[in-house]
């Protein structure tokens, strides 16, 4: 239990997927102008990357690892499918981005009414691929394990999407040099915010 | 097919501009704000970031012949499925020939080879352009645009290197001319993430003075 | 676009790209695995002092390589492999083929009683640049971001280290990822592992310096400044691991 709360919130704060690692900064940078919709996105993201981490930590463990179609029979120890990863991967993303889309859609109209314009631009999200990519990886031994990791890294995701629209909001206000308007600001005010986390550092649970 | 390119020369300027757009004025990473993520955190040193920069340009190119070769036959609703197939093919193969060929650097890239896959700028350009347009203009758009990429990539990565280990290609250039006998110290802060987005801040910067029509009104 | 048209090319894609993969998959995976051989060699010589490129690797281990040593729990000898050309002269397992991450925690399993069969521990006997052998023992833990591992070479006294190499797979580059530098792995030249009383002390790596704390300069090297959670994996590892091979020493000292 402890250490699933360790992997939790080491994956919000130290391994924070954007301040740490730059992942998903395609949408965090295009769609964070309103601490309205960074919400929306924020949350698809939980959601999806504690969906699809665990999913594909059972298929890394059982069909793609070495040696991991074990349970099939002894003469199939041996098989090593580890180079499928990547397709495995990011196909079972996909299906299950339109999945939760369907499943939203029929039981959550309301959730479905702020997430669904978001669901289609998670299946590109780098960070949703990226943490199952860090979690063959980093190999981590049973799916409780996987799944605090894909929240973590998710909730992480979901805290600095909102910070930087919530900073964005105010930063309009404010007299930035012309050529570093928009975009310029965005990048260096992510840069001192990695700065800010990089505190969270070192932190053992 | 062949009629019309024997009508329009190889390098014409259309086709020219297809490749020099995308380095300055519609650059991937600083205009249209793609591809940023896979790229960022391999830029600690130059030779990852050449050779990121590099597999994204063989990559890009080749996605997009296919893709364009394909367009008549892709059937378009299962069409991003299609893309990512073949994307994620070219990735597979880039990943294992770098692992059986350059395997110092393919340890230091790790899972962010995977993370091509991912990359916005080859889905973008294959929806925007090689999927309605002939296999030579589309691989010279590809080509351009990771090459806008790659140079982003290969800039951010030598001032890294350089003012964070003193280093360009590993090679100790800081120490041979002398910096830190007289009290130079390298910049610990280049080699932490943040400081690839305090580069990539001042190369917008810097593109955006010389280019006004770029500015953003906020 | 009918349907069985959709369903049809998405079948001779699919059988398509998984024939490509797969035959380049298993023409490339000689070089791959060749690739890890030739690196683990190399970090193993490293440790011994022996510095090589690492497309030498395997000729220069083939040369310098005494034996293989598969040990138990109790410090017995089970398997002894001598080269290529000598092969086994006791028993059959190698200990190069052996995967430490599984093996530390098979012993895990072992010690809390939940695996009956007691997992087997490797060792290399390495002959270095002056012909002495040295007693090579792989380590593997835990440093910030992910998995560091290492080989210690212990001396014929079973007690000094004669040498040592780090590895990690993405330590904090310019902090934590320091220790697989030269700099780092020679602090542990001449180190020893028992104090005077033949206590089993391990060797600590210490922040703020060995000359600032308790602990001799013969048990103790400095830490890297800023990586303090890298360095106290170091340590953790290397006293961990060599604990499991305490029976071994204490019989051959």
């Amino acid at each position: 239990m402890e250490n699933l709360f360790d992997i939790f919130i080491k994956a919000i704060f130290v391994e924070n997927m954007i301040f740490a690692y730059f992942l998903g900064m395609c949408s965090y940078l295009a769609v964070s102008k309103t601490v309205e919709t960074s919400t929306g996105l924020g949350l698809a993201v939980v959601f999806v990357l504690g969906i699809t981490v665990p999913v594909d930590y059972l298929i890394n463990e059982y069909l793609l690892a070495d040696g991991a179609l074990a349970w099939l029979g002894p003469e199939f120890a041996t098989i090593d499918l580890s180079f499928l990863s990547f397709i495995m991967f990011i196909a079972v993303i996909a299906s299950m981005v339109q999945l939760v889309e369907m499943v939203i859609e029929k039981f959550s109209p309301t959730l479905y009414a702020n997430l669904g314009i978001f669901l289609p631009l998670i299946a590109v999200n780098c960070s949703i691929l990226g943490g199952s990519l860090f979690m063959q990886e980093r190999d981590y031994n049973n799916i409780a394990e996987a799944t605090s990791f894909g929240l973590g890294s998710g909730v992480g995701w979901f805290l600095a999407i909102v910070a930087i629209a919530a900073i964005r909001e105010k930063i309009r206000y404010s007299n930035v040099p012309a050529p570093l308007r928009g975009l310029g600001i965005t990048f260096i005010i992510t840069g001192l915010m990695g700065i800010a986390f990089m505190a969270f550092m070192g932190i053992e649970l | 097919m062949a009629e019309t390119k024997e009508k329009e020369p190889l390098f014409s300027t259309k086709n020219k501009k297809l490749l020099s757009e995308p380095m300055v004025r519609n650059n991937p990473i600083t205009v249209q704000v793609l591809g940023i993520c896979s790229a960022l955190a391999i830029t600690v040193k130059l030779e990852p970031s050449l050779v990121m920069a590099l597999s994204v340009v063989v990559i890009m190119g080749v996605s997009n012949v296919i893709i364009s070769l394909l367009r008549n036959m892709i059937p378009p609703r299962i069409r991003i499925i299609v893309m990512l197939t073949v994307i994620a093919s070219l990735v597979v193969l880039t990943d294992e020939v770098l692992e059986a060929f350059l395997y110092d650097v393919s340890k230091q890239l790790s899972v962010f080879v995977g993370l091509i896959i991912t990359n916005c700028i080859i889905m973008g350009r294959l929806e925007a352009f090689a999927s309605s347009n002939k296999p030579w203009p589309s691989f010279l758009d590809g080509i351009g645009n990771a090459a806008g990429y790659g140079w982003i990539l290969i800039v951010v990565g030598f001032f890294r290197e350089l003012f964070g280990s003193g280093e360009v290609f590993g090679y100790p250039v800081f120490e041979k001319i002398g910096l830190y006998s007289i009290g130079y110290e390298n910049n610990g802060l280049m080699i932490l993430p943040p400081a690839a987005l305090f580069v990539v801040g001042i190369i917008i910067w810097v593109q955006r003075s010389r280019h006004p029509e770029l500015v953003e009104e906020n | 676009m009918s349907n069985s048209y959709i369903f049809r090319f998405a079948t001779i894609m699919v059988v398509l790209v998984a024939a490509i993969l797969t035959a380049v998959a298993t023409i490339l995976k000689p070089m791959q695995e060749k690739n890890k051989d030739e690196e683990k060699m190399q970090a193993i010589l490293s440790s011994a002092n022996i510095e090589v490129e690492r497309d030498e690797a395997i000729n220069k281990y083939k040369e310098r390589l005494l034996a293989e040593y598969m040990l138990d729990l109790d410090g017995n000898i089970l398997s002894i492999y001598q080269g290529e050309e000598e092969g086994f002269s006791k028993g059959s397992e190698r200990a190069f083929e052996i995967d430490l991450k599984k093996m530390l925690e098979a012993i895990k399993q072992f010690e809390a009683g939940s695996q009956q069969v007691s997992p087997h521990l490797p060792m290399y006997v390495i002959k270095d640049q002056e012909g002495d052998s040295l007693f090579i023992i792989p380590v593997r833990g835990k440093g910030l971001w992910g998995p560091i591992w290492g080989n210690i070479a212990l001396e014929n006294d079973l007690n000094t280290i004669a040498g040592a190499s780090f590895d990690h797979q993405g330590e904090t580059p310019g902090l934590g990822a320091e220790i697989n530098t030269d700099m780092f792995s020679d602090r542990f030249k001449n180190t020893k592992i028992f104090n005077d009383q033949g206590k089993f002390v391990s060797v600590q790596v210490i922040k703020g310096g060995v000359e600032n704390s308790k602990i001799s300069s013969k048990h103790g090297v400095d830490a890297i400044s800023g990586g303090t959670i890298t360095s106290n994996g170091v340590s953790d590892m290397i006293e961990n691991v060599l604990s499991y091979y305490l029976p071994y020493i204490k019989k051959h000292q």
